[in-house]
């Protein structure tokens, strides 16, 4: 395979495929590939998709010095109008946010998250962040997209310690494959041309549900190149 | 003649009581008092109840010093590129502190509900889950009027909110250039406000700008000259990060050696001038 593009391209162009024209769309902290592929969407097929953050910076026209943060002052600073988190909340309270980013460490097949703990609650052997935004923003946003760079059978669990929201979940992206939640099931959607549905089982911990096997679009020219002018310095890959 | 409201670090945090209800401005690596957060392990206040949507090194550094009981909080963690935060972790997971883990929204449906004086407030969305199950500061009730079940967080009621602006003048009036994250709300929630400023600027320059006053002075309880004071986390206009002495504390693992970091803040710490 002729392999022009790293994992962290792949994830970034199957994010900004999964975003449409005219969204309202939102990530929190430690979202600098979400944040990028909303900038590749916004370039490419998705002029009119609305960037909403925490610092509050309505469509900022470049995401190039959130460099270590994507909650800092420059996503203000380039902004078009001010509209910070609390209202962002309050959009999808209203229905209106269509799709928020988030993380999470473990996850199930019946699309519970967790972002909480490992072990018990109260007394927890590993103390997670935090859902941060998740609880809310999960059941009342119309989509809810999850990335994480890890893919393994400690992420991909058979029951997570500790469910810390589910709801309108609609993917999650990994490595190796995108799954969709639907009929309240995660199923395989489509493994990265990078992996295999062997690689995807090997690291999965609960059965694998699928129609037909199908694949990731790899990235086009046109992306790549785009990736190339909107992040110079690579924040996409910051995770791996 | 008006109270005098501008005080130096020492005597600011000292309005701190052990076991207070302390929320902080700020969010993750921006804007954070940090220069107050340090003087607070000096004076070694304990049982410090933190309330912040996100925080970081303010929370980590606390919790490394032993001056925390409770975290009320949705995320606490250093950004990517920096980690995780290891002193809270710890510190939850030997027991010594207790997280309650909130939904960011939460917090902010907390504050509001101290902002309005109500007991509690209604939070759409937290409708599933074991954070529902697991803490007593959320409760699911019939809607009264009818309709769908619905959660209630209980009010947060700060006794001191500590928040770093860009600039105020000596009766407080405050503008905060860029994000303001959640200061504002917690100016309104807190029964006391205490700012820690870049710069002090005179009222009549400051009344030139009245309508962009994020704080109104009226609700402020105490001033500090303090440039620098979110230092090593980022102030909008004034600077960046300090990669390199974050990047340094999180090398330190020890109370000792942590100690060592604050105290080497010492002479930029109390460096504001009074006025």
């Amino acid at each position: 395979m002729n392999k022009s593009y790293r994992t962290s391209d792949l994830m970034t162009c199957a994010i900004a495929n999964l975003l449409y024209d005219g969204e309202t769309v939102f990530h929190g902290v430690s979202s600098h590939l979400p944040m990028v592929a909303m900038h590749l969407a916004k370039q490419l097929h998705a002029p009119n998709l609305v960037h909403l953050n925490i610092p509050g910076g309505v469509n900022p026209s470049s995401v190039m010095s959130a460099s270590y943060s994507s909650a800092g002052a420059d996503l203000v600073d380039s902004s078009e109008a001010y509209y910070p988190l609390e209202e962002v909340f309050d959009l999808s309270m209203r229905g209106k946010l269509d799709v928020a980013f988030l993380g999470g460490i473990q996850f199930d097949i019946n699309g519970n998250i967790n972002a909480s703990v490992i072990g018990d609650y109260h007394k927890p052997k590993v103390r997670l962040p935090g859902g941060a935004g998740s609880a809310v923003l999960i059941p009342t946003a119309k989509k809810a997209i999850i990335w994480r760079t890890k893919h393994d059978r400690r992420t991909f669990v058979e029951k997570v310690d500790f469910i810390t929201t589910r709801g309108n979940l609609w993917k999650i992206v990994t490595p190796l494959c995108i799954f969709e939640y639907r009929y309240g099931k995660l199923h395989l959607d489509s493994i990265h041309p990078t992996s295999s549905l062997e690689e995807v089982k090997e690291n999965t911990a609960f059965e694998l549900l699928y129609d037909e096997v199908k694949y990731t679009l790899p990235p086009t020219e046109k992306q790549l190149q785009v990736l190339k002018k909107i992040d110079p310095d690579d924040l996409r890959s910051l995770e791996f | 003649m008006e109270m005098k409201k501008t005080l130096n670090l020492k005597e600011a945090a000292s309005l701190v009581e052990n076991g207070d209800i302390l929320a902080i401005g700020g969010n993750v690596l921006h804007r954070t008092p940090m220069a107050f957060v340090r003087e607070l392990t000096r004076q070694n206040k304990n049982n410090l109840k933190l309330v912040k949507t996100a925080g970081a090194h303010d929370i980590d550094l606390l919790c490394a010093m032993d001056s925390v009981s409770t975290v009320d909080a949705g995320f606490v963690s250093y950004e990517t590129k920096f980690g995780l935060a290891s002193h809270y972790r710890n510190a939850v997971q030997k027991g010594h502190i207790k997280t309650n883990e909130h939904a960011c929204y939460t917090v902010i449906g907390a504050l509001r509900a101290a902002k309005m004086n109500v007991p509690f407030m209604p939070i759409k969305g937290l409708n599933v889950g074991d954070l529902l199950l697991k803490n007593d500061y959320f409760k699911v009730v019939e809607d009264p009027f009818g309709g769908e079940p619905i959660t209630l967080v209980k009010a947060i009621v700060p006794d001191i909110a500590v928040i770093h602006v860009q600039e105020c003048d000596q009766n407080g009036n405050a503008i905060i250039h860029g994000p303001k994250f959640e200061d504002v709300l917690m100016s309104r929630a807190a029964t006391k406000v205490i700012l820690t400023t870049e710069k002090i600027v005179p009222d009549a320059i400051m009344k030139r700008n009245n309508e962009r006053i994020d704080i109104p002075g009226f609700l402020v309880h105490a001033i500090v000259h303090s440039p620098k004071g979110a230092s090593p986390t980022s102030v909008n206009k004034y600077y960046d990060i300090d990669e390199k002495s974050l990047t340094s504390f999180l090398t330190k693992k020890t109370k000792r050696e942590v100690e060592e970091y604050i105290q080497s803040y010492e002479k930029k710490d109390y460096g504001g001038r009074m006025v």
